[in-house]
């Protein structure tokens, strides 16, 4: 893995679990645990940017721009999931902005499914069993090129 | 000069000639002659014949003075004889040539040379010795030679190095060399990689001999460590089923989380964990943390077959209890034949219709035998399993009351760990699926099981789903998108014959991906496996009897490749006797704390023993030993045995051993260049007193609510009280009143409901990126609910995980002390500050040491000096041996079951860590 920031792409989950704390099944907190689990980790390429909340903001911005500049990619793709989007969005525009308009965008947006698991805390005889639950959380995927020169 | 020294140059002085006197009445000139160094004749008779050229004289110049000249007169000889003279000098070069040609005791022949001339392996070769010096080296290599052999008496590597490294040989040496400690199967191929160390009675490997820290880092959180987990022993437990958890309940408590009932590990489909305590103990006397695995149901039969994976070290403790609580008192002898109480309901057929094989306990006695004789006849067995018990030590028991029948399965199972997000990758890549025999059809029996197996459509069609799942383990990214402690049976061919023939990188199938198998996928990712399909044959003893005595010899195999008439295919048809049984478990990843979730996931391969070897992965996976076992668990955020269970017996065993061991390390160096950890004010640098902790502050606690004054204790409890998101002491204290009753040990807390509740205390009030809702349920904190807390579980120590806020490492024995007020103030005010520093202590030993030494250092020179580190007794209180305001490293909320810092605490004055900021 020749990639330097490789490790965005694993810390997308804390952006979602963050974020995706929707309105699912009402559970008793004493009873069970909520653990959720990572989203799937998909193949990544050399000029996919998953976008996370932990790191700094122009560290984001900074990697992406060197990948256009010096990278030698024509384009690429900035994934954001969750409370993420926005600063996926954000770098996006920012680097069109930067650019002076020779960078054009196409978003996409997807929706991801996510696994929890809910833990029984106390689990005697005919205690509860442990639960899994999905839920839905969005992302978007913003292509960042610039166009071809015809 | 020390002691040694002066020992030292005697020994070297020993040969010799201390002064050289000539001394015979005769000769009066000699010996006073002999130390002038240049003699002149300057007497009125000699005058004459010999007049000085130069007017020198020992410096001085006499220039025909005569006053100068008188000046010696008294000593100078007037006139010498040349006889008496030449005698003299030559006895002086006699002891000195003596001296020259004497070698010392100490020094070799090569001591003579010049060290740019010495080379390797000259003390064994003289001929890599100058020629002049070969037969000095000749006759000392000779002696010592001699010397040795007088020590020995006999030289048991009589014969040549070719002779003992014969097949046959060399087997009897390993197995020789077994009977000491358990060798794991891949020991050969360990001790060739790793620092091998003996513990628990094994010889494991402790870390690789190359560089690899970083890498196996790497490794656990992007690809796969694999490690050989085959020294955890496997108890096995059969009976009825409520007659088991019944017996089982008084073991565990439901209050430390899910025991041996809970639903799902009962139904076999997940491997449960639990901490054990002595019978009826709970929650004092505990054992230590076990896994389990129950088989899964067969239809209509309430028989249930549990198999309890243990640490080594926990063994012995566990064994006792076991049988004390399923009353299995009767131990079944060995030598005859295994009975089985109960009619075992496996699907595939039991007996193995082995004519020509021995029954095993038979077998062993034979080997042994093989080891006792001289092996001539009878061909040397390798040692399969345990080769340290004694073939009549008893590994089963049974009650004739309940029925249970406990059986020690140690090294009976191969245990292999994956650790990594790719290790299913691994697995898929380097299994595969049993192929099903062709001569299932036939009517006559076969001695291998795979064909009897085969016979049934049943089992067939349960391979054939069991096998999907596997391939559907294709389309996963991550070993954590399974649900944890998923439970597979699978059968698979011999992997020998599935070898790569160059190394691959192994990575999750693309197009299984995207593929269209989604919807099993994803029952697979919510539901886990089915139930019936975490049935395997491996459960069955007699099918694991014979896979482990039916697997075909390296040699036979190599044979069989090498007549393929394309080299390098795959072996076809498979032969019969190569299928192997096993059972993959899921390993949960991280499961504390927010970050890194699933970190470290993986899976656990079962396999029959005998077949390790075969099994060792050889993709592209990286091996870790125990080095890397420990750091797995730190960095999962999960507790280790036994270094992180201080109440437990092998825990305990397991400090004083390690305090032994550094108190040894530390000792090896010279005093001078030991560290002082008195002026570094560490009170416990070898080991972590929590008996003492506990004690202390209980005292503090009592003293601070006696007199209800903050000042005079350096870190009063209502104090601290106060500030609710400091954190937690690091036990939760008892009331004066029942401390009247002194305990004898602490206890590590396991109370979910306590630990969750001692979590929300503690827990950052707000904290960058998270967002935090107390709970209404729990108890809010108050001075009301802590006592309550207190009463409840008394002097019990708490695991919590610490995060350090800026740069550093904990190290080992490190000491947390509690922030004051103003480091709490200072880190808010000041972000680059980096807390407090301990200020030197005043070593008082030392200078009374040295107030002592100064008087009497004429009369001992060389007085030795040692100094103790504290003794725990004697040690200052440790409570109040870091100044108030010290080292402030605060710790960060305790989650409930998660962290393992409780022998790691970070430096003083190092990094502090503290989330309150």
């Amino acid at each position: 893995m020749a990639e330097p920031c490789s490790p965005a792409a694993k810390c997308l989950a804390q952006s979602a679990a963050a974020g995706g704390e929707g309105p699912g099944v009402e559970m008793d907190p004493v009873e069970f645990t909520l653990r959720k689990r990572l989203p799937r980790k998909l193949p990544k390429r050399r000029n996919d940017v998953y976008v996370n909340m932990k790191t700094d903001f122009r560290a984001q911005l900074a990697r992406c721009q060197k990948l256009l500049d010096g990278g030698g990619q024509r384009e690429i793709c900035v994934h954001g999931l969750g409370l993420a989007i926005n600063r996926a969005i954000n770098i996006a525009l920012q680097l069109q902005a930067s650019s002076q308009g020779a960078l054009q965008l196409a978003a996409n947006t997807s929706t991801v499914e996510l696994v929890d698991d809910l833990e029984p805390e106390e689990a005697g005889l005919g205690g509860a069993e442990p639960l899994t639950h999905t839920r839905n959380n969005s992302a978007i995927h913003i292509k960042v090129y610039y166009p071809d020169p015809q | 000069m020390s002691g040694a020294k002066h020992r030292m140059r005697c020994k070297k002085m020993r040969n010799q000639p201390s002064s050289v006197t000539y001394s015979s009445p005769g000769w009066h000139n000699g010996g006073e002659t002999s130390r002038s160094g240049h003699w002149h004749e300057h007497t009125p008779q000699g005058r004459g014949h010999s007049a000085p050229p130069s007017g020198w004289f020992r410096g001085h110049h006499v220039g025909g003075n005569v006053k100068g000249g008188q000046g010696y007169s008294q000593e100078l000889p007037k006139y010498i004889t040349a006889s008496t003279f030449a005698k003299a000098r030559a006895a002086e070069v006699k002891a000195m040539l003596k001296a020259v040609t004497k070698t010392t005791g100490s020094s070799h022949v090569f001591g003579a040379l010049p060290k740019h001339m010495r080379r390797r392996a000259m003390s064994h070769n003289t001929k890599r010795l100058p020629a002049r010096l070969r037969e000095g080296a000749l006759k000392m290599l000779e002696k010592s030679q001699q010397a040795g052999q007088k020590e020995k008496k006999e030289q048991p590597k009589s014969k040549s190095r070719k002779a003992r490294r014969r097949h046959g040989n060399l087997l009897l040496e390993f197995n020789r060399r077994q009977r000491k400690n358990v060798w794991l199967e891949t020991h050969i191929w360990h001790a060739k990689r790793f620092h091998m160390v003996k513990r628990w009675g094994y010889c494991l490997g402790d870390r690789p001999t190359y560089k690899c820290y970083r890498a196996c880092y790497r490794a656990m959180s992007n690809y796969c460590l694999l490690q050989d987990l085959s020294y955890y022993c496997c108890v096995e437990l059969q009976g009825q089923e409520e007659l088991l958890l019944g017996a089982l309940s008084r073991l565990t408590s439901t209050e430390t989380g899910p025991t041996f009932a809970a639903g799902l590990c009962l139904s076999g489909r997940r491997q449960g964990s639990a901490v054990l305590y002595r019978a009826d103990q709970y929650p004092t006397q505990p054992l230590g943390p076990v896994l389990f695995l129950w088989r899964p149901r067969s239809a209509g039969s309430t028989h249930r077959q549990l198999w309890i994976w243990v640490h080594p070290s926990l063994k012995q403790d566990l064994l006792p209890e076991l049988q004390l609580v399923c009353q299995c008192s009767e131990a079944v002898v060995p030598p005859t034949p295994v009975p089985l109480p109960a009619p075992e309901p496996d699907p595939a057929p039991g007996p193995t219709e082995a004519p020509d094989r021995e029954p095993p306990a038979g077998r062993k006695r034979k080997r042994k035998s093989a080891l006792g004789g001289s092996g001539d006849t009878v061909p040397v067995k390798k040692i399969l399993g345990d080769g340290t018990r004694s073939p009549l030590t008893p590994v089963t028991w049974m009650s004739d009351s309940t029925g249970i029948v406990i059986r020690d399965l140690t090294m009976e199972i191969v245990r292999y760990r994956l650790i990594g997000p790719l290790s299913h990758s691994v697995l898929t890549d380097a299994l595969t699926p049993a192929s099903v025999c062709e001569a299932a059809s036939k009517p006559e029996t076969s001695c291998f099981w795979w064909p009897e197996h085969c016979k049934e459509e049943s089992n067939m069609s349960l391979h054939r789903e069991q096998a999907d799942i596997f391939h559907l383990l294709k389309g996963l990214c991550s070993t954590g998108e399974v649900p944890s402690g998923s439970v597979l049976g699978l059968t698979v061919d011999d992997p020998r014959l599935t070898l790569p023939g160059k190394r691959i990188k192994v990575a999750p199938d693309v197009q299984q991906l995207e593929g269209e198998a989604d919807d099993g996928r994803r029952a697979l990712m919510l539901q886990g496996v089915p139930e019936h399909c975490c049935q395997s044959a491996l459960w069955d003893q007699a099918v694991r009897h014979n896979v482990t005595h039916s697997k075909i010899p390296e040699q036979e195999l190599n044979r069989m490749k090498s007549e393929l008439l394309v080299p390098g295919s795959r072996l076809r048809p498979t032969p019969p006797q190569g299928r192997v049984p096993l059972l993959l478990v899921q390993q949960p990843g991280k499961q504390a704390g927010q970050e890194m979730a699933s970190w470290g996931a993986g899976w656990d391969l079962l396999l029959p023993k005998g077949w390790g070897m075969a099994f060792w992965v050889y993709r592209d996976v990286r091996i870790g030993g125990q080095q890397e076992a420990l750091k797995h668990s730190q960095n999962k955020g999960a507790s280790h045995f036994p270094n992180d269970f201080p109440d437990c017996p092998a825990g305990a065993s397991f400090l004083q051993e390690q305090e032994t061991q550094l108190l040894d390390n530390f000792k090896r160096r010279p005093p001078a260049k030991r560290p002082n950890y008195i002026k570094h004010g560490c009170l416990a640098p070898f080991r972590c007193p929590w008996q003492q902790l506990a004690e202390e502050w209980e005292m503090i606690v009592r003293e601070g609510e006696e007199g209800d004054l903050p000042a005079p204790p350096p870190r009063p409890q209502p104090q601290l009280q106060e500030e609710t998101s400091a954190p937690l002491p690091q036990e939760v204290t008892s009331r004066p009143d029942s401390a009247a009753s002194p305990r004898s040990t602490v206890i590590v807390l396991r109370n979910r409901k306590a630990l969750r509740t001692v979590s929300a205390w503690c827990r950052p009030t707000c904290s960058r990126g998270r967002r935090w809702r107390q709970p209404a349920q729990l108890e809010q904190l108050g001075p009301a609910s802590v006592e309550r807390l207190r009463t409840a579980h008394p002097s019990s120590l708490v695991w919590v995980r610490l995060s350090l806020l800026r740069k550093g490492r904990p190290s080992l024995h490190a000491m947390i002390c509690v922030p004051t007020r103003e480091d709490l103030q200072q880190l808010r005010t000041d972000p680059a500050c980096c807390g407090p520093q301990e200020p030197r202590h005043t070593d008082h030993f030392m200078s009374r040491l040295k107030r002592r030494r100064k008087a009497l250092k004429p009369a001992s020179s060389s007085h030795k000096e040692e100094r103790k580190p504290p003794e725990p007794g004697s040690a200052p209180s440790l409570t109040q041996g870091p100044e108030p305001g010290s080292a402030p490293s605060s710790t960060q909320g305790p989650e409930p079951g998660s962290a393992p810092s409780s022998t790691l605490r970070p430096e003083p004055g190092s990094a502090p860590s503290s989330t309150l900021a």
